[in-house]
């Protein structure tokens, strides 16, 4: 390669490499700023050192939100692994040659709306939804027979419903990388099939359940529009907390607790960047 | 594997024989039946696929609804459709989506092609930070890219429109394309450059007569990726709007927070039409070119 065409691929990382500096790295300068301000009596912030902003995070009024913010999107993880590692095995393994097809139809869901998917549980669960006009026809005593809008299953299954193909996909590109003779070797190795999948399938996919994991749990975790209309007030989240800060709220205690939420994601997120590294560099 | 076992299964449906050698071979193929047949499977895997598919369905089907029922199916009927039609501030947030998909969709095109050349073809210790820091703006939750505008437009004196929305869709929409092309661009074998150049051509043209032609598919199909993400998203919007026009989305979301109604099930399967026919328009692109990869290869 010529010096003039290395000089000419460098240039090429200028456009895209300072955009995100400007609109993604200094942003966070300023959100780490107004998270240390008060506000004057326009509500704009002034810039200072006010800790007391991250003490008020962990407030006990705030930790039930924190506690269930946390625990819903453990939750939503968690089935979508239950239901996402089953179905991406399937058509891996015996999707044959409609696997790419299958795929698709995986993915094709999640690109109707996201507010609208989200409002589809309403229709068909809501109080005057689908489900409660059947199970009233059938005779179903109450009114209405099943309430769903406003539990913290509503959210749960809102947010399984968002993300649940960020979960098949990493599994199921996993699960075809995988040698399928390393099952039989375990069979025929006497292995059950419980070992086997213990022993040799799971070791050989916990990359794409890692990174499943991630691409599930940050979003959830971030999430406040499912919250918001499946949910009410006992199902509040740390999202539908920072959004009201920054509608009518103190944006300093905002922007403290998107900077607790974001170290927290971080954390999560250097996990799944080093264990995603790692194939890549022993393959390297 | 699979046949072999119901073969052995067909053959032996009572595990009766007395030698202990066919014990384990009869053992064997029952345990290999329930793991290579797995009934249950596919029927966790069908119903997986009705509860994705189930919801659509159902706003998609109400939307044709005579009746404000949710519950009751009256005749099949377009009110709600000459409804939307009817409502200038649904076309207006329509016009506006579709402006700042297209916007975003040409600049995040150009910019994360650019990226991904820059990011392949490099040798310059920037690749490394580069790169991270587009995997990190890729996995960064909406809500707190949303905020961190939303703080940074404000600082700055700028009033939120449009033009902020495009901004904040840009940012995010750079990982995707790059992201695809790289993939695409990584597999290209040099030499078909190497071959050009030592036909007379120079870099450039190598690339540009060359490289891209083979590249079109990856960069139209992450293109439309783009314009469908961007006219889908509701987060970063939800930070980076005005007052005056909104995009679809934040309109479907004041219309909820209203109470449902049935033109909420119109203009919802309104979005969907339109962004999985374009979804689908890309991975025709990008499969087609794969396929003609894979007969090239063959002949």
């Amino acid at each position: 390669m010529s010096v003039a065409a290395n000089r000419l691929w460098r240039l090429m990382l200028a456009p895209a490499g300072l955009w995100l500096v400007v609109f993604f790295v200094a942003p966070f300068s300023i959100v780490i700023a107004v998270s240390l301000a008060t506000t004057d009596f326009l509500g704009r912030p002034v810039f200072g050192w006010n800790p007391e902003n991250y003490q008020q995070v962990f407030d006990p009024l705030f930790i039930p939100v924190l506690v269930r913010s946390a625990a819903f999107a453990v939750a939503a993880t968690a089935l979508c692994l239950l239901i996402g590692y089953p179905v991406a095995y399937m058509i891996a393994r015996f999707g044959g040659r409609f696997r790419n097809f299958l795929i698709v139809l995986i993915i094709l869901p999640w690109f109707a709306d996201y507010l609208v998917r989200i409002y589809a549980w309403f229709v068909i669960l809501g109080d005057q939804g689908v489900v409660n006009g059947l199970l009233h026809a059938v005779g179903f005593p109450g009114d209405p027979p099943v309430t769903f809008i406003n539990t913290p299953f509503a959210v749960i299954g809102g947010l399984v419903y968002d993300f649940l193909p960020f979960m098949i996909l990493p599994i199921y590109a996993a699960l075809e990388r995988m040698d399928p003779s390393l099952t039989e070797a375990g069979k025929d190795l006497y292995g059950t099939p419980l070992q086997t999948f213990l022993h040799v399938t799971w070791p050989a996919t916990v990359q794409g359940v890692v990174a499943g994991v991630v691409l599930v749990g940050l979003p959830a975790l971030g999430d406040f529009a499912t919250a918001q209309i499946l949910g009410g007030p006992n199902t509040y989240m740390i999202g539908n907390l920072i959004q009201d800060q920054f509608g009518s709220g103190y944006w300093p205690f905002g922007a403290a607790l998107t900077i607790v939420l974001m170290a927290v994601l971080s954390l999560l997120m250097i996990f799944y960047l080093r264990s995603a590294a790692r194939p890549a560099e022993a393959s390297a | 594997m699979s046949g072999q076992a119901a073969v052995v299964d067909q053959a032996t449906p009572e595990p009766l024989a007395p030698m202990s050698h066919q014990k384990v071979v009869v053992r064997r193929a029952v345990a290999a039946r329930k793991f290579d047949q797995p009934r249950f499977l596919y029927v966790f895997t069908a119903l997986v696929f009705v509860y994705l598919f189930a919801p659509i369905l159902v706003v998609f089907w109400f939307s044709f609804n005579s009746r404000k029922s949710l519950q009751v199916f009256g005749s099949f009927s377009l009110t709600w459709y000459g409804k939307l039609l009817e409502d200038s501030n649904i076309i207006s947030s329509l016009v506006a989506s579709v402006e700042i998909a297209f916007v975003t969709m040409v600049v995040a095109t150009v910019l994360g092609t650019m990226l991904a050349f820059g990011l392949v073809r490099a040798r310059w210790w920037a690749n490394r930070p580069t790169g991270t820091l587009m995997l990190l703006n890729l996995v960064t939750p909406e809500i707190v890219t949303g905020i961190a505008f939303l703080l940074v437009f404000s600082q700055l004196g700028l009033t939120l429109s449009l033009g902020t929305v495009i901004i904040g869709h840009i940012t995010f929409s750079i990982a995707y394309v790059t992201i695809i092309v790289r993939g695409r661009l990584a597999a290209i074998n040099r030499e078909v450059e190497e071959a050009a150049q030592d036909l007379g051509a120079n870099d450039l043209q190598a690339v540009r007569l060359v490289t891209l032609p083979l590249l079109w598919p990856a960069i139209i199909a992450s293109g439309m990726l783009v314009f469908v993400m961007s006219f889908d998203d509701f987060v970063t919007s939800f930070f980076t709007t005005g007052i005056g026009v909104q995009p679809l989305p934040l309109r479907i979301y004041s219309m909820i927070r209203f109470g449902v109604t049935p033109e909420i099930n119109a203009v919802g399967s309104l979005m969907m039409v339109i962004t999985i026919v374009i979804v689908l328009a890309a991975l025709f692109v990008y499969a087609r070119q794969q396929r003609a990869r894979l007969a090239f290869l063959a002949e």
